[in-house]
């Protein structure tokens, strides 16, 4: 027999039962960075970068505090080398043919397979997460979003005829995320034919080590390429003419709220507590434990937020097998959070939850729907009908049924409300780096001198502008709101020129309190409109056109004192109802359903309304851009609050006249006046749930700056001119992308 | 086995109020498994703790009371003495928990039992095991003949029309299956099961035991059926009185993981005792 190895205390476990420690080897991982002599640099165009005089941050097993590698800081010049080599990469990448593409993302798959050791292990030495989740979960799912990728590439040409891939993409990442976050928003960027500069927080290997394996590939080098420093390279890596979009990820908080009925209240909290003393905190590479750390700073936010709640009056309950020293945290229930106490409203860090209970789900969902956040949630229920009813009620990106946290390459991820509008996955998150075929490239032309303070503040003020002459009948007067016309805040208005300089007619003059006055209305006219059937608004749409063609010989007089020749007038009319019509139809075929391997049941892809749309018009084609805009936002159940041409609004009054008489009050408001006012109003507004400003290159920055408030999704024009006469420009399928948002249902099955 | 537990009124509501999220319970399943695993020497201890959890089994046709002696013999002394002594386990008085045989066989292994000197309990299937599709008038005498015989525990098979009727029965134990069905004892079905343990538990203050059985083969498989007790019910249930696994051939697999451990190789088939 041979030499006996016996374990010294196999007798008190044989009593106690106790686990034990399940140890990940982690030596590959050591030996991987012992490869670049434990100093990090950038992956950039294939080869490490290291260049000299950067300084260094430690790379920390967040456990033991121990040194693992010191990492370089990239400094601007070094972003514009990886741009500069993404820019490179980027020319024969996107001239590939989208088969070619999908068969480097499945070589990519493949290298991660082989590797796939070194990574988990990397990944969890070094962000403390539980080994067995970055195993089992993220490397998997990143082989299979490549998979997945690899398909849309192969089927571009057909499946995504008349987009094109936008470039560079940069991508920032925050300080504590899941490698798998940047796989999210790769493999769409790089299926497409873009290519990506993502700038990570120091201290993050796991990129520079999934670069290094798409770099040594061989072909395509420069298509990944990943550069590590502070956050405040961001707005040097967005800044960067080459970049076309810049994706950025928020730090992930990941504590829960939880809401319990009160019939169930004990219940549920009695197998909460239950399940959650069976919790084993450990090392993230203990293959037996459920939950890691995610280091000091995590626990430190941790504990303050739960002495917070206790001394707010909430009650805490800890449990679970946790080592005792930091930067261990235990999973923590509170409960009892006085609803109006500032806990209740904050967000909730990790391994946080905070139960309250309710009493009835319009209650619930009342509350789950009262926060800035919008990222997802689930319901347990075992009332179908009911559980479909929250499901389609709550404000979120995804939403699962008796179900948690599952995720796949085909069902898109993303959010609403201060969550973000970007989506990951599915056809969705294709979408994000593609832009329609022809749209000019973005060039960087962030003015320095825009003063956001000031931009739009004033209204200049309007005197009498001489007699109203002319063929046309007096043109209607007032601001279309709440269905009907009404006098302005200000009292006063604006002259209109026609295009031979005299006065065609006098438009009121809003304001700041007008566009409030619209908002409140399209949000009283939301709930009604979002819960009509598509065929119900297509039927609108299809009477406002058939209104048009009669109003036909009115609004073309009206073009034709504008400049255009009558029979490019009437055409005008024509084609605006026929857009009508164009979405009216459309409107029925919104949404899908979607299989996913390793569930049971499908994943409803539904498009939602976006809730109240703010639609800035351009000066040209006064008619046909307002009516191209306003029915696919209508089409997908939004309600609206315009600002038409500010050249000839006229036209968008016309209409107003027809709607008043067949649309519900509310649904489409018309706020005529200074457009750069009127849009520094709208931009402030914070319930408007997104805007789209076709205007000056100045307006559109003022656009995007004030809208990051509330993150609300906004679509500028940058003063660039659209052929809206040209189907896929006026009526594409970019409007109806950018009308609605998704939201995944997953109903997982089972008897 | 326990005292006889104080039972209680029957209450059909909770059973028809039980509600199953089956995907949600395929999760847990897999989790349990994946998450728990015990290594070293943490192993080597579970491995025999499952040894004391065992009803060692045998079910043939051709059962005689030679290889029932062999059974029994293994039972008292399931894993080699030198490998206990490597492990100090040897003065645990490590057997299993039960021989389990049928009706006809009881004598035989009280009197192999009694032979070598130990208090070992016989189990016995009985109730027409497998189908228990027998008259109740058989079913009850095939139970005192068994008792009479010796057998201490009896595994009844229920009536199963009675169940899918909706007439149950209460027990001290339940037992996943009978090990001759073709699917036995599996971990969805099985954490359903101890749910309903624990709510029982929960509601009225009685324990009932646990048994799963067929299927379970490997050492590896009992470790995970260890954990999920000790998961979903805790510490408590893990003892003889309230846990069982019924198993034939499980036995050797971990004496052969119990070899590897001791001595770092893996044990020929001629190496270690047959059952």
């Amino acid at each position: 027999m041979a030499a006996t190895r016996a374990a010294p205390h196999a007798r008190e476990i044989f009593t106690s039962l106790e686990y034990g420690p399940v140890p990940e080897s982690h030596t590959c991982a050591l030996a991987w960075l012992d490869t670049q002599d434990w100093c990090l640099g950038h992956y950039v165009n294939g080869k490490w970068l290291k260049p000299e005089h950067r300084d260094s941050v430690p790379c920390q097993d967040p456990t033991t505090g121990e040194t693992l590698a010191s990492c370089l800081q990239a400094q601007a010049e070094d972003v514009a080398t990886a741009v500069e080599a993404a820019r490179t990469a980027f020319k024969s990448w996107s001239a590939q043919p989208g088969v070619a593409r999908g068969r480097h993302l499945t070589r990519l798959a493949k290298v991660i397979q082989k590797h796939q050791r070194l990574l988990w292990t990397l990944e969890s030495l070094v962000t403390g997460r539980v080994v067995r989740e970055v195993r089992d979960g993220d490397v998997q799912l990143a082989q299979q979003l490549l998979h997945y990728h690899a398909i849309q590439a192969s089927t571009q040409e057909e499946a995504l005829a008349g987009w094109e891939p936008m470039g560079v993409i940069g991508l920032i990442l925050p300080p504590t995320f899941s490698f798998l976050e940047m796989m999210w928003r790769i493999c769409p960027a790089l299926a497409v034919g873009s290519t990506v500069v993502a700038l990570v927080p120091p201290a993050s290997p796991t990129p520079l080590l999934l670069a290094q394996l798409a770099g040594e590939l061989g072909s395509f080098p420069g298509i990944l390429n990943v550069i590590s420093g502070p956050a405040s390279l961001g707005p040097v890596l967005a800044s960067q003419p080459a970049i076309q979009k810049v994706a950025f990820c928020g730090a992930l908080e990941g504590g829960l709220r939880l809401l319990i009925q009160e019939s169930v209240w004990d219940e549920v909290m009695r197998r909460l507590q239950e399940r959650m003393g069976r919790l084993r905190s450990g090392r993230g590479l203990d293959g037996a434990v459920d939950m890691g750390t995610r280091g000091a700073a995590a626990c430190d936010l941790a504990q303050r937020f739960v002495h917070e709640a206790q001394s707010q009056g909430a009650q805490v309950f800890q449990a679970g097998d946790v080592p005792p020293e930091r930067p261990f945290y235990p999973p923590t229930l509170v409960f009892n959070l006085p609803p109006a106490s500032p806990c209740a409203q904050a967000e909730v860090p990790w391994p946080v939850v905070v139960a309250s209970p309710f009493r009835t789900a319009k209650e619930a969902l009342a509350v789950a729907n009262g926060t800035p956040r919008g990222g997802s949630a689930s319901v347990w229920s075992e009332r179908l009908g009911q559980a479909l009813e929250l499901g389609y009620g709550l404000r979120m990106g995804t939403v699962w049924i008796n179900a948690h946290g599952l995720r796949d390459p085909s069902v898109p991820t993303g959010g609403c409300k201060e969550s973000g509008c970007s989506w990951h996955g599915g056809p969705d998150g294709l979408y994000e780096y593609l832009r329609p075929s022809g749209t000019p490239t973005q060039v960087s032309c962030l003015s320095k001198n825009m003063n956001y303070d000031t931009f739009g503040l004033t209204v200049p003020s309007t005197l009498p502008a001489g007699p109203e002459i002319g063929p046309s009948p007096a043109p209607p007067y007032g601001l279309f709101v709440g269905g009907r016309f009404q006098a302005p805040g200000a009292r006063s208005s604006r002259p209109i020129q026609d295009s031979s300089g005299n006065l065609h007619g006098y438009v009121a003059e809003g304001g700041a309190k007008d566009i409030r006055g619209a908002v409140e209305a399209a949000h009283q006219a939301a709930p009604g409109w979002a819960g009509q059937s598509p065929g119900a608004r297509a039927g609108l749409l299809w009477a406002l056109a058939a209104a048009l063609e009669r109003r036909k010989s009115t609004l073309a007089s009206r073009l034709e004192r504008q400049g255009v020749e009558l029979k490019a007038a009437e055409a005008e009319v024509e084609l605006s109802a026929r857009r009508l019509r164009a979405w009216g139809a459309r409107a029925q075929a919104q949404g899908h359903t979607l299989q996913v391997s390793g569930l049971r049941g499908p994943v409803l892809r539904l498009r939602e309304p976006l809730g109240v749309l703010a639609v800035v018009c351009p000066d040209e084609w006064p008619l046909l851009a307002f009516v191209s805009l306003l029915a696919p936002a209508l089409a997908c159940g939004n309600t609206v609050v315009m600002v038409p041409s500010a050249a000839c609004p006229l036209l968008a009054l016309e209409v107003c006249q027809d709607i008043a008489t067949l649309f519900p009050a509310g649904l489409a408001n018309v706020v005529t006046g200074d457009q750069d006012h009127l849009t520094r109003c709208l931009a402030l507004h914070q319930d408007v749930q997104a805007l789209w400003y076709f205007g000056s290159a100045q307006g559109s920055q003022f656009v995007e700056w004030a809208s990051a408030g509330n993150l609300k999704p906004v679509w500028v024009s940058r003063g660039c001119p659209r052929a809206w006469d040209q189907e896929a420009e006026g009526a594409g399928p970019e409007l109806g992308l950018r009308a609605a948002r998704t939201k995944a249902l997953w109903l997982p099955m089972g008897d | 086995m326990s005292a006889r537990s104080r039972g209680t009124e029957l209450d059909l509501s909770w059973i028809s109020k039980i509600q199953v999220n089956q995907p949600a319970v395929l999760r847990r399943a897999e989790q349990i498994q994946a998450r728990r695993t015990v290594k070293k020497e943490w192993q080597a201890a579970w491995l025999l703790k499952a040894v004391t959890f065992i009803d060692l089994t045998t079910l043939s046709g051709d059962d005689t009371p030679s290889n029932i002696q062999r059974l029994c013999y293994k039972a008292k002394y399931p894993i080699r003495e030198d490998l206990l002594k490597a492990l100090n386990m040897h003065d645990k008085d490590i057997t299993t928990a039960a021989v389990c045989v049928y009706p006809a066989r009881v004598c035989d292994a009280v009197k192999a039992l009694k032979a070598a000197g130990c208090s070992i309990p016989v189990a016995s299937v009985a109730t027409g095991f497998p189908a228990g599709q027998t008259h109740l008038k058989t079913r009850l005498e095939e139970i005192r003949l068994a008792v009479e015989d010796g057998a201490t525990e009896i595994d009844v098979v229920i009536n199963r029309s009675l169940v899918l009727t909706g007439q149950w029965e209460g027990s001290d134990f339940i037992k996943t299956s009978t090990g001759k069905e073709t699917v036995n004892a599996t971990f969805p079905v099985a954490i359903v099961m101890l749910r309903a343990i624990r709510d029982f538990f929960w509601k009225t203050g009685n324990k009932v035991g646990f048994k799963p059985a067929g299927g379970i083969r490997s050492a590896k498989d009992s470790l995970a059926w260890l954990s999920l007790v000790k998961e979903e019910l805790g510490d408590e249930w893990l003892k003889p009185e309230l846990f069982r696994i019924g198993a034939s051939t499980l036995l050797s697999d971990i004496e052969r993981q119990i070899y590897h451990h001791v001595t770092g190789r893996y044990a020929a088939y001629h190496d270690l005792p047959m059952s």
